[in-house]
C-alpha cells in the first residue's frame, strides 16, 4: 500500500498540467545545463593548463623570432609546426644569469599519411642529457631512457605501448604513452634528438618527402629559471643577449588561453544570469498561477486538517520537484552537448581541454543540482507562503 | 457539545459592512442532528464555516467539547479539524489526480497514516456503494458517485461532528436518499451532524431545525 505523503501528493499535482511542468523543467534545465556545461568547459581548460604546464615544466621557451604564435599554438593545441634556429643558441641561453636548466627541442611536422594518425602530428626531438619534459616521466615509468628507434607518444596518438608507428620511412617502437594533458603534448611524438636527426638524414633515401633538417638545428630552448630569478628580468636578459629569438613565457601561454576564453566567460556569465533570472521569474509566475487555480483545493486540504505548514511545504515540494528535474535534465543535456561539441568548441576557440577528475565532475553536478533546487525553493517561496496564509473558507469560496 | 456564543461575522463590501452572521447563540448537544435552512445569502454556509474553524469570527466564541477553538494555534486547530470534524461540501470536492481510494484516505495524510487506513477506506467506499469504483479517478465517476466518495472521505477519520453544506444538492432522488440514509446511520452512532440545506425534505430528516435569515439564527418552530 503506497503512503499518501506530502511528496506523493506533490508529484501527483505536477501530473495535472504536463505541458506546464515540462516547460518549467525545460527552462530550469536550460539554466542548469548552461551553467554546468560552461563551468565544466572552463574548469577543463584550467585543468588542462595546469596539467599541461606541469608537464612542460619550463618557465619559458626561446624560439626563433617571428614564431611566437605558432610556438604557442603547438604547445597549447598541438597544431604542428616546424621552425629552426642554430643549436649554438642553447649555449648562449645556458650562459645567461638566472638560467637554471636549458634543454633544446626539435619540432618536425609529420606527413599526413602517417600510419598512426589522422592529419599531421608534431614530432619532437629532445635532448636526453638535459631534458626535463619527457625524461622525468621515462624515469618514473620506464626506469630507462629511450633507445634509438623508440618513441614516447601523447595520449591522443592512436597507438599503444609495444606497437609500431612510422614516420618518414622509419619505424619506431612505442615505449610508452604519456598521460593526457589536454594540451599539445597529447598530439606529439617524442624521440631523442639524435633519433630525430637520423630520421631526417635518412629520409632522403626512405621517405616520400625528405626532411630538410640538419644536425645543429633546433626549434626551441626550454628554460627553467633559478629559484631567485624573476621571469620578466630573465626574459629581458635573453632578449638582450640572444638576438633573433623571441620568448614565450609560461605565464604568457596561460594568459593566451585565458584571453581566448575570457570573452566566452563574460558571455556565459551574462547569458546564464539572464536565463537564471528568467527561470526564477517563470517559476514564481507559474506557482502564483498554481496557487490561484488551486485555491479551493488548498481550502479543502485545510478543512481536512492540513496545517498551514503542510500547504507551504506541499507548494515548495512541487517547485523543488520541477527544478530538481530541470537540474538533472540540464546536467545530462549540457554534459552531452559539451561531449559532442567539445572538439568544435576547443578548435574554434583554440583552447586546451582536459576532462576533470570524477570527483570534480560529481561536485559540479551536486552544485548544479543544489542551485536548481534552491532556485525552485526561492522562486516559489512567496506563492507558497500566500497559499499557506489563505483562510480555508475564503479559499474554498474563491475557488467556486 | 458545540456552543456558539454571541458569534458574529462581518465583511467589508465597499464602504458598507455586511453582517453575514449576527450575534448567534446556539448549543447543540452531542449526537444531535440539526438542519439549518434559509435563503441564499442568509449566512448558513458562513455559520457552518465558523463552527468548523474554517473562518475566524469577527466576535464571539465557538466552543467544541469545552474548547474555544479560536484560542488554539494553527497546528492545534488543524488537528481538531482532522480528528473531530468532517466537512461535506455542496460541490464535488475530490482531487483529480487521486483515485477514489486515495481521495478517501487523504485526511489520514495529516495525521501520519496507519496500516489499517487502506482497509477502512475500502469499507467506507463499500458503505457508499462504490466498492467496484475503488480505483476510478474522479473524471471517471458521475457527479453522484463523486459526492459519495466525498462523503466516504468525510467519515474516514471517524469525526464526532459532521458539518454538511447542501450534502444532497444537485443529486438525483436515489442518491439523495442514500446519502441521507448514511448520515442518519452515522448520527445513530452518536455523531453530531449539522446540515445546511435549501430542501425542506432534507431538513425534515433532522431532529432539530433552525432557520437563518439575514445573519440571524432562530429555531424553525418559532
Amino acid at each position: 500500500m503506497k503512503r499518501l505523503g506530502l511528496l506523493y501528493l506533490a508529484a501527483q499535482n505536477l501530473r495535472r498540467k504536463p505541458f506546464r511542468s515540462f516547460v518549467t523543467i525545460a527552462i530550469v534545465g536550460l539554466a542548469a545545463g548552461t551553467l554546468f556545461s560552461a563551468t565544466l568547459l572552463i574548469g577543463s581548460v584550467d585543468r588542462s593548463l595546469e596539467v599541461g604546464m606541469e608537464r612542460l615544466g619550463a618557465d619559458l621557451l626561446v624560439v626563433p623570432a617571428g614564431y611566437q604564435e605558432s610556438g604557442q599554438a603547438a604547445l597549447i593545441t598541438g597544431a604542428p609546426t616546424s621552425f629552426y634556429m642554430d643549436a649554438g643558441i642553447l649555449n648562449q641561453v645556458k650562459n645567461i644569469t638566472g638560467v637554471n636548466q636549458a634543454s633544446p627541442q626539435l619540432f618536425i611536422e609529420s606527413m599526413v599519411s602517417s600510419q598512426c594518425c589522422t592529419g599531421h602530428v608534431q614530432l619532437v626531438g629532445y635532448d636526453p642529457g638535459s631534458d626535463f619534459v619527457v625524461s622525468p616521466w621515462l624515469k618514473d615509468n620506464l626506469q630507462r631512457s629511450l633507445n634509438q628507434n623508440e618513441v614516447v607518444i601523447g595520449s591522443l596518438i592512436l597507438a599503444n605501448k609495444g606497437e609500431q608507428v612510422h614516420f618518414y620511412g622509419h619505424s619506431f617502437d612505442v615505449a610508452g604513452v604519456l598521460d593526457a594533458t589536454g594540451m599539445g603534448v597529447d598530439e606529439s611524438v617524442f624521440m631523442s634528438l639524435d633519433t630525430a636527426y637520423l630520421m631526417a638524414q635518412e629520409s632522403a633515401q626512405v621517405a616520400e618527402s625528405p626532411l630538410d633538417v640538419k644536425p645543429g638545428q633546433i626549434s626551441s630552448v626550454l628554460v627553467k629559471k633559478s629559484p631567485d630569478t624573476n621571469v620578466d628580468q630573465l626574459t629581458q636578459r635573453i632578449k638582450t643577449n640572444v638576438p633573433g629569438t623571441t620568448i614565450i613565457t609560461a605565464n604568457e601561454l596561460s594568459r593566451s588561453v585565458t584571453d581566448r576564453i575570457s570573452g566566452f566567460k563574460r558571455g556565459f556569465i551574462a547569458v546564464d544570469a539572464i536565463v537564471w533570472i528568467m527561470s526564477l521569474l517563470t517559476i514564481a509566475a507559474i506557482f502564483s498561477m498554481i496557487v490561484n487555480e488551486r485555491q479551493r483545493e488548498i481550502g479543502l486540504l485545510r478543512a481536512m486538517g492540513s496545517s498551514r505548514r503542510f500547504v507551504f511545504r506541499l507548494m515548495l515540494a512541487e517547485a523543488v520537484f520541477l527544478t530538481a528535474a530541470g537540474g538533472i535534465a540540464g546536467i545530462f543535456v549540457g554534459g552531452a552537448a559539451l561531449f559532442i561539441f567539445k572538439a568544435i568548441i576547443t578548435s574554434s576557440l583554440g583552447i586546451p581541454y582536459l576532462w576533470p577528475p570524477l570527483l570534480t565532475f560529481v561536485k559540479l553536478m551536486v552544485i548544479t543540482m543544489l542551485l536548481s533546487i534552491v532556485s525552485g525553493a526561492v522562486a516559489s517561496l512567496y506563492p507558497a507562503l500566500s497559499s499557506s496564509r489563505l483562510e480555508p473558507y475564503a479559499a474554498i469560496r474563491q475557488g467556486e | 457539545m458545540i456552543v456558539l456564543k454571541d458569534l458574529s461575522k462581518t465583511y467589508k463590501v465597499g464602504p458598507s459592512t455586511v453582517r453575514a452572521v449576527d450575534k448567534v447563540d446556539l448549543e447543540i448537544p452531542r449526537g444531535q442532528m440539526v438542519s439549518i435552512v434559509g435563503h441564499s445569502g442568509s449566512g448558513k454556509t458562513t455559520l457552518l464555516s465558523l463552527m468548523g474553524g474554517l473562518t475566524k469570527p469577527s466576535s464571539g466564541r465557538v466552543i467544541i467539547d469545552d474548547i474555544n477553538i479560536w484560542t488554539l494555534s494553527d497546528k492545534e486547530i488543524s488537528k481538531l479539524r482532522n480528528e473531530k470534524i468532517g466537512f461535506s461540501f455542496q460541490f464535488a470536492s475530490l482531487f483529480p489526480t487521486l483515485n477514489a481510494l486515495d481521495n478517501v484516505r487523504l485526511p489520514t495524510t495529516f495525521s501520519g497514516g496507519q496500516p489499517t487506513d487502506h482497509n477502512r477506506a475500502i469499507e467506507l467506499l463499500k458503505l457508499v456503494g462504490l466498492e467496484d469504483r475503488i480505483y476510478s479517478y474522479p473524471g471517471q465517476l458521475s457527479g453522484g458517485e463523486q459526492r459519495r466518495v466525498a462523503l466516504a472521505r468525510t467519515l474516514m477519520k471517524e469525526p464526532r461532528l459532521i458539518l454538511a453544506d447542501e450534502p444532497t444538492g444537485d443529486l438525483d432522488e436515489d442518491t439523495e436518499a442514500d446519502i441521507l440514509d448514511i448520515l442518519k446511520r452515522i448520527n445513530g452512532e452518536g455523531v453530531t451532524i449539522v446540515l445546511v440545506t435549501h430542501s425542506r425534505a432534507v431538513a425534515s430528516q433532522a431532529q432539530r431545525a433552525l432557520r437563518m435569515h439575514r445573519g440571524l439564527l432562530s429555531e424553525e418552530s418559532e
